[in-house]
């Protein structure tokens, strides 16, 4: 009997061509959407196929799943994304951070609610339509990045717990996404032409100012209107609210001054945003908070490669420990080091592992 | 390659009837005219729609004139509610109602209607005192299925339709859940409108009838052509009505050698899972032949259901939505079951299709798949 292998299907045209190659590859596949949320509950497009979750792209699931004659299941995960994703999502805005609800569920809902899934079911292995790779090897399992730089979402992987990364495929990493589309057209998956979801899928207009006045509308109206204070300490203008800003935003300020100035800090306490010039962005270090290693036998300080935003290039760092703390030094001075991004340790194209900005300085 | 399927899922829906089958085939392929013309087509498609209306007003002791033929269930339920409530009217139905009841009261709140929920009893059942209790002096209609769908649960509707007849209200029973497999006799039973669907009872889906007691008021939902006494517009869905009127005569002349074959399933399959040892506990009493809303403590429902499904096993588990999600009934935990019990619980329904051999291989698949869950249990917790 070959292994059977739960495979995330979000209704685009990764995952079924991921469910094809899992197919290919002969293993006995377990189609499931998670379903994650409910989008009438805080607004969105409800009608966009490129949105998972929505009814539109569970039936896409359901049609690429019934092509393959695998059987399609919609489980609800609604639950376990709201507690881990969500409210963590509003939190970290509250605190005047910049969040990244989609390695969190990776994280907590994806590789470990959705393992556990596999594990009820009798599931060997889950498989995602992720652009990045693991290899399996002799007692231990590597993440790498995909072939596809562009697409490369190893980034958002660091936090997978380690242990799950023998249970994982990622029947893409080999592929460039044209040849994942290609794949779906000859294969006349009805997912092929369904355009690249950019957007946070629970914040489907991409407008989170708007969200989070749906989501949590008391604690959003408590924030008025607030100052922006300059390097100096001087009031220069006024900010709307400071959840609606993020560091290193240099529109939307309201301000006119002979050269460009950017959000430097939020403070949330006295909701009041500061700004600076280019420079005063730039920092050499960061502390770093929930770190999750994905190889063995770590030792610091390390030289490292680190990523601290999605598809931002990667730049030679050294990891220090002291205390249970980690702390990073870039080589070079980095822009907008945001506090709530994930920072993710590369050694080439193995990923170490990662965690989130805590501080900058 | 191919497992052989054992389909137990009868009260989401039914196979057609290999009879009824031949019959549409037929249909389809012969009787094409619109039943409103004057010509030999047409008249030959009147008698189709015509036979089927006395095939159902037959199997519920009615006067054909009380049959109106509507695309299904929730549309006969729509219309009711619909065609009846007016601003300012008072409504009683129950909590555990389809959502094709449930959905519409939204919608009447937004028409000025006043509207009361009684909960089921612990036992699954409605209360008629409780409807009684609730009857005040502007209502004008109650509405309470007459078969739980979830669970299977009879209602006491001739104690229900005796009150709203004695308190001059009017009454409408979903009888989705119940039409062909317990007897309905509208002579007896004071019910002034009732829901019906093809698709439970081996016939096509699509078609649904309204039975309209000959005298009482019902406003159309789809107002048009004359077609169905000036109540529901639309040509006539022949094959589908065909369909039904052979599916509601079937039902109704086989309804006793049906019943016994099922409680002999019924009582094999119970024998089976006592026989392995399975602890499980059956929700609602009083119920139709072959329906059980079934907890097995120590197993999620949803992964039961999916592990039968790779067995080659259909069956079902709380309540299904568009998506085709599930969640644990809410339903259960009003009936007092722990949220933990309501999240074990499946629902199996076997029907005229199945044999002893059906009902044996399901009852040890599930032995299998408890016992499994139990040893992983066991091996998580050591």
């Amino acid at each position: 009997m070959p292994d059977k292998v739960l495979v995330a299907m979000s209704g685009g045209v990764d995952s079924s061509v991921a469910l094809l190659k899992i197919v290919e590859m002969g293993y006995d596949a377990i189609g499931v959407t998670m379903k994650l949320w409910e989008y009438h509950d805080v607004g969105g497009n409800l009608l966009d196929d490129s949105n998972c979750c929505s009814v539109g792209a569970i039936n896409n699931a359901k049609l690429v799943c019934d092509r393959l004659n695998v059987p399609h299941y919609t489980l609800d995960f609604t639950d376990v994304f709201q507690k881990s994703v969500v409210d963590n999502f509003a939190d970290e805005y509250l605190a005047g951070r910049t969040p990244n609800p989609c390695v969190r569920c990776n994280s907590l809902v994806k590789w470990d609610a959705f393992v556990q899934q596999a594990d009820k079911l009798g599931a060997a292995y889950i498989a995602t339509g992720h652009y990045a790779k693991v290899q399996h090897l002799k007692g231990s399992s590597v993440l790498k990045k995909g072939r596809d730089t562009l697409k490369d979402q190893a980034y958002v992987l660091w936090g997978i717990p380690a242990h799950t990364l023998s249970r994982t495929l990622f029947p893409l990493g080999d592929l460039t996404k044209e040849e994942v589309r290609e794949i779906a057209r000859k294969n006349k998956f009805e997912t092929a032409e369904i355009p690249e979801s950019m957007e946070i899928c629970f914040v489907a207009d991409n407008n989170y100012k708007r969200f989070l006045k749906e989501y949590i509308p008391e604690k959003m109206s408590e924030i008025g209107a607030g100052e922006i204070v300059d390097e100096s300490g001087e009031v220069v203008g006024e900010h709307s609210g400071y959840t609606d800003y993020t560091i290193g935003q240099r529109k939307g300020l309201g301000l006119s001054t002979p050269e460009p100035r950017y959000v430097s800090n939020i403070d949330p306490s006295n909701n009041q945003i500061r700004i600076g010039k280019k420079e005063s962005l730039t920092k050499d270090n960061c502390e770093v908070s929930g770190v999750n290693w994905l190889v063995d036998n770590m030792s610091f300080p390390c030289d490292i490669q680190a990523q601290i935003r999605y598809n931002s290039p990667v730049i030679d760092a050294t990891i220090t420990q002291k205390d249970h703390q980690f702390s990073v030094e870039f080589a070079q001075p980095q822009i907008a080091v945001t506090p709530g991004q994930s920072i993710v340790f590369y050694k080439n194209d193995i990923v170490l592992g990662g965690g989130i900005i805590e501080k900058n300085y | 390659m191919s497992i052989k399927r054992i389909y137990c899922d009868i009260s989401a829906t039914t196979p057609l009837d290999p009879r009824i089958g031949e019959l549409l085939t037929d249909l389809n392929e012969h009787i094409y005219g619109n039943p409103s013309s004057i010509h030999r087509e047409g008249q030959a498609a009147k008698a189709v729609v015509e036979k089927s209306r006395r095939q159902i007003a037959n199997a519920i002791n009615a006067q054909p004139d009380e049959i109106i033929f509507t695309s299904s269930g929730s549309e006969s339920n729509n219309m009711v509610l619909k065609g009846v409530l007016r601003s300012g009217d008072h409504f009683i139905t129950s909590s555990y109602e389809h959502p094709a009841i449930l959905k519409v009261l939204p919608f009447l709140e937004g028409q000025n209607i006043e509207i009361t929920l009684v909960k089921p009893d612990k036992n699954g059942m409605v209360q008629p005192a409780d409807i009684e209790a609730n009857i005040q002096e502007n209502t004008r209609l109650i509405s309470i299925m007459w078969v739980n769908n979830e669970l299977g649960t009879i209602n006491p509707i001739f104690e229900i339709g005796s009150i709203a007849k004695e308190k001059n209200v009017l009454f409408h029973s979903d009888a989705v859940q119940a039409f062909g497999k317990i007897e309905i006799n509208t002579e007896e039973i004071p019910v002034d409108y009732l829901s019906m669907s093809a698709h439970k009872l081996y016939g096509p889906k699509g078609i649904g009838a309204l039975y309209k007691r000959g005298g009482t008021k019902l406003d159309p939902l789809i107002h048009g052509g004359g077609q169905e006494s000036n109540l529901r517009a639309s040509t006539e869905n022949v094959g589908g009505i065909g369909g039904f009127g052979m599916a509601a005569e079937l039902s109704t002349t086989n309804l006793e050698e049906n019943t016994e074959h099922i409680l002999r399933l019924e009582t094999y399959f119970l024998n089976l899972l006592n026989e392995q040892n399975i602890p499980y506990s059956i929700n609602g009493k009083k119920r139709i032949p072959g329906v059980f809303n079934i907890t097995f403590h120590g197993v999620i429902g949803q992964d039961l259901v999916l592990q039968l499904d790779f067995l080659g096993i259909g069956i079902s588990f709380g309540s299904a939505c568009a998506s085709g999600t599930v969640k644990a009934s809410e339903m259960l935990v009003e009936m007092g079951l722990t949220k933990e019990d309501a999240l074990s619980t499946v629902r199996i329904s076997f029907g005229k299709i199945h044999q002893l051999d059906d009902v044996k291989k399901v009852a040890e698949s599930i032995g299998e798949i408890l016992k499994i869950n139990v040893e992983e249990f066991a091996n998580h917790a050591g």
